[in-house]
């Protein structure tokens, strides 16, 4: 049964469609979201009567999470538990508006900058819908381009989270000041994964991982550059990419620019074995300090993952084949439910995409699920909801914010009504459980239906087979730990991509084109770009009529993952995570509390706010206030 | 002599586009070792490019920055290089990678990266609107000549 809670049943061909006799099928009930402690002067002063370390701890801005992100809790620290979460993203995004009565492909541009990190991906998005909605499909070199193109944006996305925003929270300086007795036995502990990454003691390898002077701090900046100087030989820019278009990539190959990606991807095998290795390191290390430290974070393994890394002769374009395409992807399209493969089909997981705004400063649109609205099927005859981003309406709303009612600017995206995840891990975990007939063949990887094992050519390092393998507990390690393996998971496909393209310059022909020829339809289309971002999935929806855009729809990873809570009852992941995680820092008195295990819960999803939501807001915008003014003295003519 | 002019900003934030405005129009003019460069990316990247070159004897920053002063109000002054706290500069890293475009976050984090020359000026402008859209304030687009020649005078050695 792929869907429990969406009124969509199944005919024995598969067939999907509404089940019969249910009046306004998709309507609901809400149901109301708990009374905020704070708005329960009651409950507050049983609290503070019990023990008194009842508190408010709000992060905000939580940081290195790209942007506009503030997370609230009350915490008992006596107890060391969190007792409420709310997770609000602060700024508006207003692409879907600005997006309005413009050109479709000049979405592929201005959608690019939602994200400076992940720009590229957005753009590709853009251009798969596009390519829908015009009905072509790109010459095989043209997908290979924008698989390459993916592949070193990966290879730049993954280092950055591991490197400059989570691995902080494990650096020598983080644990010091926060558990000083994990310190101590980290002095004394050697570390598993020596002969890969060089660290004997894990105390070393924590010690590295110190911004700004940790060598894997700088050797983490150093491979972020590696991937950009590779992802510009074709995209031509980065984060924002000139050459990607509907039909493919408007730039020439050549064999000296193969070499040059080819010189660059080598790079981060020996990268990609040493990251797992300290990434294993860190967890195991952790979990054996404490094994509650399996418990940072979790939250069940409900994951959404588009696949990513189109197949050049099997891609199509077309949403009716979209299923048959999506399973060739490299990384295969799923739906995990409590750690199990619901589903492949990307119609299905497009069907039972909804997003809800009861806890979100924007109108709801629908009337709760009224007779009338756009789509009520997919192109291929699926059931879709009111609430399903083809017939979603962006109506910003601001208002004060209320833990009870609206408090964030990120939707709550739901799949068959539950909160999902997504990331790197979603991607690596569906590939783990389609095994090893359901998507690409892929050389270098192998899927056994429990792990995904990667065999990538020698580098300096030894030629070590890598297993990645799922989980028995899921949580902020395991995510991070994940990650890690798709470094080397990416420049796999890369190094397939590579060859794929080569291949293709040799044989010469129409399939060595990068793009193909197009006019631009008049008539009424529809189309979506499923594809994915660094931190997981992503989709652009997109209506047009008479050659211009009437909607545009932008769900990103962090929209999903930072979502507030639904008409349900159901927290979003980062609030569902959070309220989780037990309190394991080290602390006498509340006021040294830092919230570090808090910090880890919400940085191991790898957030990135300016996808979620962006730019303007009351005056406000993401640029941050200055703090230094580092003004000069010589020759100083300034007036302040 | 070699001079580069570093435009900051956001294209389509009205006032905040002002930097990248100042590099489209005054770069095609720029010729004996001036160079005009569009920094509407994020600052490790640019730190990673300045080592790849022959060294600049001077750089300027131009871009909007709110500091709260009257809108147009222009502001130039020579860089002294001193950082904030290593906190705070990772603080400004990590903002910086995860594509926050601001002129401060270029000028700190390049400096954490000793990228930059001696000879470092920045020339700011009090944004007057930086909702979204293209075509500035009232209050910039008055002051348009006068931050240009402003720009112009510094690439003077």
């Amino acid at each position: 049964m792929c869907f429990k809670n969406l009124p969509i049943e199944f005919d024995a061909q598969g067939n999907a469609s509404l089940k019969p006799g249910v009046a306004n099928p998709y309507s609901y009930i809400e149901t109301p979201a708990p009374t905020p402690i704070e708005d329960d002067p009651e409950r507050m002063k049983e609290l503070f009567a019990r023990n008194g370390a009842v508190r408010r701890v709000d992060f905000d801005p939580v940081t290195r999470v790209a942007g506009a992100l503030a997370f609230h809790t009350v915490v008992d620290l006596e107890n060391r538990q969190v007792m409420e979460t709310a997770s609000m993203a602060t700024l508006f995004r207003g692409y879907e508006i600005i997006l309005k009565g413009r050109d479709p492909r000049d979405a592929i541009f201005i959608s690019s900058r939602a994200c400076g990190v992940c720009g590229g991906v957005h753009a590709t998005a853009s251009a798969l819908a596009c390519e829908m909605a015009f009905g072509i499909k790109p010459p095989p070199m043209g997908v290979v381009g924008r698989n390459l193109l993916l592949s070193t944006e990966y290879l730049y996305d993954h280092p950055i989270h591991l490197s400059l925003l989570a691995g902080p929270d494990f650096s020598e300086a983080a644990v010091r000041e926060t558990n000083p007795e994990i310190w101590e036995r980290a002095r004394n502990t050697k570390t598993q994964g020596a002969a890969v990454h060089g660290y004997e003691l894990m105390s070393e390898l924590m010690t590295d991982l110190t911004p700004l002077t940790g060598k894997l701090y700088l050797e983490g900046l150093y491979y972020t550059r590696l991937a950009r100087e590779a992802y510009v030989l074709i995209g031509g820019k980065y984060p924002h990419p000139q050459t990607v278009v509907p039909g493919g990539v408007s730039t020439t190959i050549d064999a000296s620019d193969l070499n040059e990606i080819s010189l660059r991807v080598m790079k981060y095998f020996d990268y990609g074995r040493k990251t797992a290795a300290i990434w294993d390191d860190l967890a195991e290390f952790f979990y054996e300090v404490n094994p509650k430290y399996r418990d940072i974070g979790t939250r069940p393994a409900n994951m959404i993952e588009p696949g990513q890394w189109d197949d050049p002769y099997a891609y199509d374009g077309t949403y009716e084949n979209c299923d048959a395409w999506g399973r060739e992807r490299w990384a295969p399209p799923g739906v995990v439910v409590d750690g199990e493969l619901r589903t492949t089909s990307l119609q299905m997981l497009n069907a039972g995409v909804e997003e809800f705004v009861e806890h979100a400063f924007y109108e709801e649109w629908t009337g709760n699920g009224d007779e009338y609205y756009r789509h009520k099927t997919d192109p291929a005859g699926n059931p879709l909801s009111p609430w399903h981003p083809w017939n979603k309406e962006t109506i910003p709303k601001p208002e004060a914010t209320s833990w009870k009612e609206k408090y964030s600017w990120s939707t709550a995206p739901r799949w068959d009504r539950m909160a999902m995840e997504t990331g790197a891990y979603s991607r690596i975990w569906v590939a783990a459980q389609t095994g090893p007939q359901a998507y690409r063949n892929c050389p270098y990887i192998e899927s056994t239906g429990h792990s995904v094992k990667i065999n990538l050519p020698k580098a300096d390092l030894p030629n070590t087979e890598i297993e990645w393998t799922i989980p028995e507990t899921w949580g902020a390690f395991e995510r991070n730990r994940a990650r890690a393996y798709c470094i080397l998971y990416t420049a796999a496909i890369a190094w397939d991509n590579l060859q794929l393209a080569r291949d293709l310059l040799k044989k010469g022909g129409p399939d060595a084109r990068m793009s193909t020829p197009y006019e631009m339809p008049k008539d009424h289309r529809i189309g979506v770009g499923l594809w994915g971002a660094g931190r997981g999935y992503l989709t652009h929806h997109l209506e047009m009529d008479n050659g211009v855009l009437e909607n545009y729809q932008i769900l990103t990873p962090s929209t999903w993952m930072a979502s507030p809570k639904d008409p349900f009852g159901n927290p979003g992941p980062y609030e569902e995570a959070v309220m989780a995680t037990p309190l394991l820092e080290n602390y006498e008195k509340p006021e040294d509390f830092k919230g570090i295990d808090v910090l880890r819960a919400i940085r191991s999803f790898d957030p990135c706010m300016p996808c979620t939501t962006h730019l303007h807001m009351d005056g406000r915008t993401i640029s941050r206030e200055i703090v230094s003014c580092a003004c000069g003295s010589d020759g100083d003519d300034h007036d302040h | 002599m070699r001079v580069l002019v570093c435009g900051v900003g956001y294209r389509f934030l009205r006032d905040n586009a002002l930097g990248i405005h100042i590099t489209d129009t005054l770069g095609p003019e720029a010729s004996n070792g001036v160079e005009f460069e569009d920094l509407g990316y994020h600052p490790v990247g640019f730190t990673q490019n300045l080592n790849e070159r022959p060294d600049y004897d001077r750089i300027v920053f131009v871009g909007a920055v709110d500091r709260k002063r009257e809108p147009g109000t222009i502001t130039a002054y020579k860089y002294d290089h001193v950082l904030p706290d290593i906190k705070e500069v990772h603080e400004r890293i990590a903002d910086s990678v995860t594509g926050s475009i601001s002129l401060d976050n270029l000028v700190i984090v390049s400096e954490a990266f000793k990228a930059l020359p001696e000879d470092v000026w920045v020339v700011e402008i009090q944004p007057g609107d930086e909702t979204w859209g293209e075509g500035f304030s009232e209050a910039v687009e008055s002051k348009l000549p006068e931050i240009t020649e402003t720009v112009w005078n510094l690439t003077r050695l």
